[in-house]
């Protein structure tokens, strides 16, 4: 039998509790992380999306992320994303989301 | 149906908790659907508000165009902005139709209600200010906008023009009246002309013939035509047998995840595509429905031209189409117009060493939002930014492949160059892949409206 399966986009609503800024010197990282935010949801939150960043431990998400790019594996989307940054930046990242509401 | 792909159905149907976009339809055989069993659910209305933070930045700044570049620079201005920045959004439609995933309209297991996205949310949430109507002039001295609406034009004061109106075409010689246009379809700006190739396709004849071309670099979506020439020769095979696909490209070699398309080509659909390097359009007889190239003529059943991409006229009008083919020369940090003071021109409109796609044109615009916030707080912009690129290419109903690379910015040419090691394809067209695109579609449509 022929069948339709239709599937509503969730939305992946904003941030709940924006981050307190001033002036024109944003957080640290967050352009960096905002990367991130096309596949694992705007400041790494949504349901949904590829895993959810927003409030992991900075050292997790950092750990991960090095090892991703270690490992140097053809093919995988996530060391070639993990390559593209320095450690020090991999770590400002790290730091964003883990400040990030779940 | 196999379990996997089951299984990927009910994983991405439960997904389906909150709402705010449209709903998404997958097709879970390789025939045309039946509504027999409609499992559509409406979108709930989403009430979760963000809170804009207080930052003491004041200004105000006008959007054209709200595409991927244009409705996501809107976004994290206010998001990261917060109140005291005044963001109105100046878009011609009512409403989006999403390019990426529209190939999938031509073979039915995409409708095109599943690529509409619209501006409620960016209104109500962020407090954007969407205006319909066309830019159409500006005035860089006196910063003013004007804009022809329905109810007669509007002349918008700003602080900092963003303009994002992504790209307009060259046409060949045969296909410059709306008549030809309306017979050979270019499908690369989703929409009516996305639905009228797709009925063209299903009223080709068995054994029929499809003919596309791929444009000239730079064009939106590198891998998109030959994404397209992998989907619709599957759905011949299966639905007009004995068709065949012909891709006449323009450039020299296919100009994008070389490896992923030669293999589906040469193997996957080896004997339905027939491939055909250095043969750009000279002429197009509408009436013989016969393209004509260097490399001879080409008649078809179904004719496909995705003419030549150019800047779109406005950038002209306003003074900063200043690069090759009337697109707009930018420096990077900031996407601040390089002819032109307090006009910034972000996704395909721009001239950059970046593609022209909707994943990194979204990642243009929270560049430039970042570097606008900034300028009006009295500094400079991030002097380090990085930018990423991914497409997911769709090579069978079923299957999918992937290229992404990232982007840092390079003061020494004042250039984003790939990072070293940073770019790559998919390995194989897989299942997963496949499953993966419409996580990464939704989150990004999200990223972008929501
Ligand atoms: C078949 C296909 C597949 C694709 N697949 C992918 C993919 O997998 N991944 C990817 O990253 N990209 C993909 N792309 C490319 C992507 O769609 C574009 O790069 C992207 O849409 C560019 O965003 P933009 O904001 O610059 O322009 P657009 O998204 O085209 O938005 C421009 C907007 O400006 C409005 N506008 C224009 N002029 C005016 C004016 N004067 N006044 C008011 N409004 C105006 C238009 O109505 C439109 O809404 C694909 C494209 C196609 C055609």
């Amino acid at each position: 039998m022929k069948k339709l399966i239709l599937i509503t986009l969730a939305s992946l609503g904003p941030a709940v509790a924006g981050a307190q800024q001033t002036g024109a010197t944003p957080p640290p990282g967050r352009l960096l992380a905002s990367n991130c935010f096309q596949c694992h949801g705007t400041d790494g939150r949504g349901d949904g999306t590829f895993e959810r960043l927003a409030g992991k431990s900075a050292s997790d998400i950092y750990n991960d992320l090095r090892e991703m790019k270690a490992e140097n594996k053809r093919g995988e989307i996530m060391t070639i994303h993990a390559l593209g940054y320095t450690d020090a930046q991999l770590r400002a990242i790290a730091d964003y989301f883990s400040k990030q509401p779940r | 149906m196999t379990l996997h792909r089951r299984q990927f159905l009910s994983r991405l149907a439960a997904y389906c908790a909150a709402a705010g976009i449209p709903a998404f339809a997958l097709a879970d055989d390789d025939h045309e659907h039946e509504h027999d069993e409609d499992r559509r659910r409406e979108p709930d209305s989403t009430t979760s508000q963000p809170a804009l933070p207080e930052t003491g930045l004041t200004g105000r700044v006008v959007v054209v165009g709200g595409g991927m570049a244009g409705a996501a620079v809107a976004k994290f201005l206010r998001l990261w902005g917060g109140t005291g920045v005044q963001v109105t959004l100046v878009e011609r439609e009512p409403r989006y139709t999403s390019n990426i995933l529209s190939n999938l309209v031509l073979t039915n297991s995409v409708q095109m209600s599943d690529l509409a996205f619209d501006y409620a949310r960016l209104a109500s949430a962020y407090g954007i200010a969407v205006i319909r109507g066309e830019a159409t002039a500006a005035d860089p001295v006196a910063k003013k906008l004007t804009v022809a609406t329905a109810s007669g034009p509007q002349v918008l004061d700003y602080d900092r023009l963003v303009v994002a109106p992504g790209i307009d075409f060259a046409y060949p010689e045969g296909l410059q009246t709306p008549e030809a246009q309306a017979l050979v379809p270019h499908a690369w700006k989703a929409g009516p002309q996305t639905t009228l190739l797709r009925d063209q396709i299903r009223a080709m004849p068995i054994g029929g013939t499809f003919v596309m071309t791929v444009p000239p670099t730079p064009y939106r979506c590198p891998p998109g035509p030959y994404e397209r020439a992998c989907v619709v020769a599957d759905w011949v095979k299966r639905n007009k047998p004995g068709s065949k696909v012909i891709v006449l490209d323009a450039n020299a070699a296919i100009t994008a995840e070389r490896e992923s398309f030669t293999r589906a080509f040469e193997v996957t659909h080896g004997g339905v595509i027939d491939y055909v390097p250095n043969a750009p359009v000279t002429f197009v007889d509408t009436a013989a429905k016969t393209i004509h190239t260097p490399m001879g003529p080409f008649r078809g059943d179904v004719l496909n031209v995705i003419p030549t991409n150019v800047g779109p006229r406005l950038l002209a009008d306003i003074g900063v189409a200043n690069a090759a083919r009337g697109f707009a020369g930018v420096d990077v940090l900031s996407y601040e117009s390089t002819a032109v003071a307090g006009i910034h021109v972000i996704g395909d409109a721009s001239a950059t060493t970046q593609p022209k796609a909707g994943h990194i044109g979204n990642q243009e615009g929270k560049v430039c939002a970042d570097a606008i916030l900034r300028l009006l707080g009295g500094g400079t912009p991030d002097p380090s930014p990085v930018t990423n690129s991914s497409c997911y290419s769709p090579i069978t109903w079923e299957t999918a492949s992937w290229l992404t690379a990232v982007f840092a910015y390079d003061p020494a040419t004042r250039t984003m160059k790939v990072v070293p090691g940073a770019t790559g394809e998919a390995l194989a067209a897989t299942k997963d892949h496949f499953e993966d695109m419409f996580v990464w579609f939704r989150t990004l449509m999200g990223d972008t409206f929501a």
